[in-house]
């Protein structure tokens, strides 16, 4: 079942990359009192995201800050690896916080997945948006067609703070 | 079963990035009629990848090509804008040909697949190396490690 606002995020453990290899982070240590805001995609690399998703909450950054979010966080499902080298390659430097749902066991968890095996890429994550405060999802907006950006943008994730 | 020396490679479709975007390829357009050598890796952008086996191949393009090999291919179980992005980075160029077998079907045909799950990685390939000859499997090494020993570059000169 689909994850919803009021609910609580489940604790699944994610990776992101650091100076010394992938290291884990659970969802406890990520979202534990504090706001984050945190948008979700199909791959990185591809198009939509890398044009436009990203680097609209990497624009928005100063005024998603001013209005109270800890962090801002971009998940999809691939490695570690991928996620930083995109990271790097999108010159988020520590802004952006480039989680790796790998396995796809967060997204299954919060039953946001997307089957793209016919397009070569497997189960990923449909691409949406949520404010999450103190592990409780505030704000939910998900993209009904995943190679759009309109629900999930920095812009419309700014206005529901 | 996983595939063997001298078996016919499945016709399962890969894609690979081309100036348009994502592009399939079949199994039959990539293999017939040629030499290929093929290395496959658990994934894009990880470090012995990177490092080493790339590199390795990309080191001994000429000497692959002199022995008689018409592409030297790269296969993971990422996607092709991973693919693509990674062979930039690698600045490959038209030299290795790198393959997207992201929804792991060619892999999991060959029985080469790994669970990579535990570490976040979902199912990936095994590291490998092979010589096909118009489709068929000539020679095939496979790591039982991690590592980078029998898929090198070297060993596939060696044994062409």
């Amino acid at each position: 079942m689909t994850i919803k606002v009021g609910d609580k995020l489940p604790d699944v453990p994610l990776k992101h990359m650091t100076a010394n290899g992938p290291a884990e982070i659970t969802s406890a240590e990520l979202f534990k009192g504090k706001t984050v805001a945190l948008f979700a995609l199909p791959g990185a690399f591809t198009p939509t995201c890398s044009a436009k998703h990203v680097p609209g909450f990497l624009g928005k950054y100063s005024e998603l800050k001013a209005k109270g979010v800890d962090t801002v966080a971009c998940l999809s499902v691939n490695d570690a690896f991928v996620m930083g080298a995109w990271g790097k390659d999108q010159k988020v430097e520590d802004k952006i916080l480039m989680l790796a749902d790998g396995s796809g066991d967060f997204t299954k968890a919060v039953g946001l997945s997307l089957d793209l095996t016919p397009h070569g890429m497997g189960v990923r994550s449909k691409r949406y948006a949520m404010i999450v405060k103190d592990g409780v999802v505030k704000h939910l907006a998900v993209e009904e067609n995943p190679g759009g950006l309109d629900v999930s943008s920095a812009e419309k994730v700014l206005a529901a703070l």
